[in-house]
């Protein structure tokens, strides 16, 4: 099934189910019950018209009396024998005053060497009325009976599937990052018994996996800051020990510069996983106007241009302060590290939302990849590209919609805080 | 003065030693908790360097003893965690400095200084370097007595030059003292030559030509 197939609630799937079914058999047996009953009243007119036929022609051969009673019976003598026909038609009723439509069998006999014509009529008005009522009546019973059916049939369903909508719910509400452990509710049916048992396997699995995980990136960036210091120190231990030639200094200094590249990559998988593990759960009131403007003091230094910061109102949210610092430092330190030489860069703060704009050649590539772990526009800076990811990580964690625009030979990346 | 150096990773447990004793240091060592037990107790330090994860025991709990006994060695921590938690604790706990691994012998060295220099260990808040010193209280610093003016980030240049004097010192460790993690934004050093140059220029003014080049790239404060 694709992902455009419009979805459609089970329960109404089997109503609607029955309820085409239910349709197509009331109009089908309806159909059907119609002409048995017609058949079977016009067999029966038939008969009586016959039957009458040989009661005249009885008495006609008794006492030759030629009984008229138009329009029901007409006796004629006739000169030519035809063959019987029997038809529908319409005649002139007086008693009635109306013309009415009639069953009508005509026959021919010689009676006493004298040829005749009988003409016996039934009215089918009658045999309509009955047929008429009887496929009525069986409408009501079996819309009575269908409506019946279906609500029946519906309620049972939902009991039937209480049970899994019950479980979808908790389903939904399983979250990889939350400790709580999903309580599914149990069937007597073996299928979704087995679900469950299947659902509970995939998810302490899944989070047996995503705990592993976590603790292994925690596990290595740890791991790895000993030998990290261990090669520093060398390094440093070296530069000061024998005589070098400035080339061994050159490569000495670069691999300072590596270690030190190491350590920030660590230092943010480390702080990822923090954000992840949630170490960070002081949650004051926090005045971002007051950490933006420490932040761009502290940073303006490394930024030969100016950072303005443009703020009409103060912006206080409830957040825990490390967080909020991380944030606003990684939104400047991306700007800073992306701008085009000698230009300012705009940080513009309001009730709703954090923009930081910084003058850019092109628009980013594949913003949409933009805060992912490890994404690389180009190879032209150096860095440990987990900043953005922060920043995507501690939106996540307060509801906030981090986003990416390109306008004007400017990159715009703003943050819309949660209303509130 | 006379330091304990507490960490189970030899090859770095020697590196600081060997860079601590170019000052003039007495350095011992112990590359394990029962051996740091073992020396703290029967021994007088100026300092300590303390590892807390160690192989059998925290170094938590070395300081803990240390506060208990009423020694009067100030510690400096050394440790591969760096969550705040951590650092809080250490510090909670009565030590003076608490530095993430890994990290430079010379701020090592420079945090060495200046907790020595906190009044408290028999040290003095003023640094002399012939004809320079500096006051550390009032973060100023004078050539023959005579005030320097010197921006904020001149003056802690100046600083970690005069500790870590004799030294080569690279652009990458001055960047990650003044600006530690930040130091990575700029794509060149080209904001510490700027700070580099104006501190030397202020300094050869005054009559004072202690930073010379090395290697090229690097720096070194020293005489002649």
């Amino acid at each position: 099934m694709t992902a455009h197939t419009k979805k459609i609630r089970l329960l109404r799937k089997t109503s609607k189910t029955f309820l085409w079914i239910s349709l197509v058999l009331m109009v089908f047996s309806t159909i059907g019950l119609y002409f048995y009953v017609q058949n079977l009243l016009q067999r029966e007119v038939e008969e009586e018209l016959r039957s009458t036929e040989a009661r005249i022609k009885n008495s006609i051969s008794e006492n030759s009396t030629m009984y008229q009673l138009p329009p029901m019976v007409e006796v004629e003598t006739v000169s030519q024998l035809e063959v019987v026909h029997l038809k529908d038609t319409l005649i002139f009723d007086p008693s009635q005053n109306e013309i009415e439509e009639f069953r009508e069998l005509t026959s021919f006999s010689i009676i006493n060497n004298q040829k005749y014509r009988i003409t016996v009529r039934a009215l089918i008005v009658e045999s309509e009325d009955i047929l008429i009522a009887v496929v009525v009546s069986y409408l009501i019973v079996i819309l009575l009976v269908f409506i019946f059916l279906f609500y029946l049939n519906k309620s049972r369903t939902r009991k039937l599937w209480h049970p899994f909508f019950k479980n979808l719910e908790q389903m939904k509400l399983f979250s990889l990052t939350s400790e709580n452990t999903i309580s599914l509710v149990d069937s007597d049916i073996l299928e979704f018994s087995e679900l469950n048992t299947e659902i509970t396997t995939l998810t302490d699995k899944v989070r047996s996996d995503y705990k592993t995980l976590k603790q292994f990136t925690e596990d290595v960036s740890h791991e790895l800051q000993t030998p990290l210091a261990i090669i520093q120190a060398k390094v440093d231990t070296i530069i000061n020990g024998e005589k070098l030639n400035n080339l061994q200094f050159e490569q000495l200094s670069s691999i300072q510069n590596d270690i030190h590249r190491l350590k920030q990559l660590n230092k943010k998988l480390g702080l990822l996983s923090k954000i992840e593990n949630k170490q960070f759960e002081n949650v004051t009131p926090c005045n971002l106007n007051k950490v933006l403007e420490k932040r761009i003091e502290n940073l303006s230094e490394l930024y030969p241009s100016e950072i303005q910061l443009k703020s009409k109102e103060e912006v206080i949210l409830l957040m825990d302060e490390n967080l909020a610092v991380v944030l606003c430092e990684n939104l400047l330190s991306n700007a800073i590290k992306y701008a085009l030489p000698n230009t300012p860069i705009e940080v513009v703060l309001e009730k709703g939302f954090l923009t930081v704009k910084n003058k850019g050649a092109r628009a980013i590539l594949k913003p949409d990849q933009l805060f992912h772990r490890f994404y690389k526009e180009s190879d032209e800076v150096k860095s440990t590209v987990l900043g953005l990811a922060i920043v995507k990580k501690i939106c996540d964690r307060y509801g906030f919609k981090p986003s990416y625009s390109y306008d004007a030979n400017e990159h715009h990346f703003k943050i819309f805080f949660q209303e509130n | 003065m006379k330091i304990l150096i507490v960490e189970d990773e030899d090859a770095l447990l020697y590196a600081i030693a060997n860079y601590l004793e170019k000052d003039g240091n007495v350095c011992e060592t112990a590359s394990s908790y029962e051996q740091a037990l073992y020396k703290i107790d029967l021994y007088e330090y100026d300092l300590l360097v303390l590892d807390i994860n160690l192989i059998t025991g925290s170094g938590l709990d070395i300081l803990k003893l240390l506060k208990k006994n009423k020694k009067e060695s100030a510690t400096i921590i050394i440790s591969a965690n760096n969550s705040l938690e951590d650092k809080l604790r250490g510090l909670d706990l009565g030590a003076d400095d608490y530095l993430t691994k890994p990290f430079h012998l010379a701020e090592l060295n420079s945090r060495i200084k200046a907790v020595l220099r906190r009044g408290k260990f028999g040290g003095t808040e003023r640094l002399e370097f012939n004809e320079i010193s500096i006051d550390t209280r009032s973060r100023t610093s004078y050539i023959d007595e005579k005030p320097m003016a010197l921006t904020r980030k001149e003056y802690d240049l100046l600083l970690f030059f005069i500790t870590n004097k004799g030294r080569v010192l690279s652009k990458e460790i001055i960047a990650e003292h003044l600006w530690g993690d930040h130091s990575d934004l700029a794509n060149n050093y080209d904001f510490i030559y700027v700070h580099i140059n104006n501190l030397r220029k202020k300094m050869t003014d005054a009559g004072a030509k202690y930073i010379k080049t090395a290697y090229g790239s690097g720096d070194k404060f020293m005489e002649g």
